[in-house]
């Protein structure tokens, strides 16, 4: 493998909502001139920008990146990577893999979507069916969240996982967005208010998926070659691992509902790539796009033993300055879930941990974090190690 | 569902038709060109068994417009005799009367309609037995 070393060396991130004044260039622009400020470097060294965004297409425009890029004026190679809601991460890994190779030294990379725009939730609802098996799950009446429910029930009758047991995974995270100035929701929930909630999909409660949202969130990545050739940039974080991995996408095709194969694969790849272990994480951006999804993650990731992370999460092994700090920005669940968005903004807290720019959520003496970045129900999955040790090398 | 998808579907949805791999002799589901599990073309098809047992099953109360027709509705996961697992709608019951492991039955049914003029989506569903 190419020893090329890159880095993150800016980032800006929209506030996540509900915007309808903005459309949706306007949105991506904003993250993305933020970025490129925070980098300090000038806007001409950028080479190259990939961008992630589930539906863009289909908020009229295609092809958003164009538009935000007319804003800021640049005429680069813009490039829109898929890779469904987990679309950012998969453009994060492609612009690391064009600087790995060589051929470019300086990327930004861009994860925007515009959900406030679709007032009918079934308008959502089939774009969330083009995530799962689209003919044999949603066209046979299954939807992202029924899905999530199996698998929900697949790991509470495996492992006894509780329903209290889950809902302390939307109570950890909610408790954790109240302190992330962008969070769409900065309040806390109490766990008897998830578990008297309405059953949308049972055993799935009202309160229990993250929300579809608006937001954008960018940021500029450079080889170590560029980083020391500019010394107006100022701060810099290393990516050590980056990997994606797949499994079937229909769940009736998979030997097991109670763990994501490709999460586990994917984990594999990048803690082998960054020489290191899951002990080595400190913090960790998950796909807490419902409260299981936290639950496999940190199983998924080797943090906890397989059917431990119900449990490890009631007894607060997750929160906030444990053990392992998961989801210190409030999670999918928190901030909000603008598909193409999150990839980045997962990438954006631990960059910003690692900045020691988290205010009241920082975590202390964090030596590697880490993103999870999932597609629909595990179809996809991307993981990205960052670090934050002194260059040894 | 666009007439050329509809036309092109009719085997696995109307008729229930997987594949039997004649290298591997796996079987699997839906009809693929090539075997899912060795990727051989030398495939022939093969009708699924019409009985199974509920694997797992949840309500489902929104979806997309066209499929909105029947919600609230149960969507279930179930394993055919034959082995086969596919995805489809328990009708005809109530969430209460569920539990997992029943018997059921496929049949015939109207899953989504495109407002009063456009065309119906038909494939299969559970009962219990
Ligand atoms: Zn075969």
């Amino acid at each position: 493998m190419s020893k090329r070393e890159v880095y993150v060396i800016g980032y800006g991130i929209t506030k996540f909502g509900e915007h309808y004044e903005l459309n949706p260039s306007s949105s991506a622009t904003q993250a993305l001139s933020k970025a490129i400020q925070d980098a300090k470097i000038s806007k001409d060294l950028i080479q190259s920008l990939y961008f992630g965004s589930l539906v863009s297409n289909r908020n009229d425009q295609s092809y958003i990146g164009a538009e935000a890029s007319r804003e800021c004026n640049l005429n680069i190679p813009i490039t829109k990577i898929d890779v469904g809601n987990a679309s950012g991460a998969g453009a994060f890994h492609q612009a690391f893999i064009a600087i790995k190779s060589g051929l470019l030294d300086c990327i930004a990379v861009l994860g925007t979507e515009k959900l406030s725009d679709f007032v009918n939730s079934s308008t959502l609802e089939k774009i969330l069916g083009g995530t799962i098996d689209y003919l044999w799950e949603f066209e046979q009446g299954a939807t992202l969240t029924s899905l999530y429910a199996w698998m929900t029930q697949a790991h509470m009758k495996e492992f006894n996982t509780t329903m209290e047991q889950l809902a302390s995974v939307p109570v950890k995270n909610h408790k954790n967005g109240v302190n992330n100035p962008i969070a769409q929701f900065r309040r806390e929930i109490s766990l008897k208010r998830f578990l008297d909630a309405k059953r949308i999909s049972d055993p799935i409660g009202r309160f229990d998926p993250a929300t579809n949202c608006d937001g954008s969130a960018a940021v500029v990545i450079a080889s170590k070659e560029f980083v020391e050739s500019h010394s107006e940039i100022e701060k810099k974080v290393k990516v050590v691992g980056s990997a994606q991995s797949s499994d079937k996408i229909s769940l009736h095709h998979r030997e097991t509902l109670s763990s994501l194969l490709a999460t586990q694969i994917a984990s594999k790849k990048a803690y082998e790539m960054a020489q290191i272990s899951s002990k080595d994480i400190s913090i960790a951006e998950v796909h807490d796009s419902y409260p299981i999804g936290e639950i496999l993650a940190i199983e998924d990731l080797g943090f906890f033993q397989k059917g431990d992370g119900g449990k490890a999460t009631i007894e607060g092994k997750t929160q906030l300055n444990s053990d392992i700090s998961v989801n210190t920005s409030g999670g999918l669940k928190a901030r909000g879930d603008p598909f193409g968005a999150t990839g980045i903004a997962q990438i954006v807290e631990i960059i910003q941990q690692m900045r020691r720019e988290a205010d009241k959520r920082q975590v202390d003496d964090i030596k590697y974090g880490l993103t999870q970045n999932v597609m629909g129900t595990g179809a996809s999955v991307l993981v990205h190690i960052l670090s934050n040790m002194e260059d040894d090398k | 569902m666009e007439p050329p998808k509809i036309w092109r579907e009719r085997r696995g949805k109307y008729l229930v038709l997987g594949i039997l791999c004649q290298d591997c002799k796996k079987k699997s589901f839906p009809i693929t060109q090539y075997c899912p599990h060795c990727s051989s073309e030398n495939i022939a098809e093969l009708k699924l068994a019409q009985t199974g047992k509920i694997l797992h099953f949840t309500r489902v109360s929104q979806t997309a417009e066209e499929l909105m027709f029947y919600a609230p509705y149960i969507i279930g996961l179930v394993e055919l005799d034959d082995g086969i697992k596919v995805t489809g709608q328990i009708t005809d019951t109530k969430l209460e009367d569920l539990t997992e492991g029943m018997k059921v039955r496929m049949v015939f049914r109207t899953l989504s309609k495109n407002g009063e003029e456009g065309l119906i989506g038909y494939g299969f569903k559970f009962v219990l037995i």
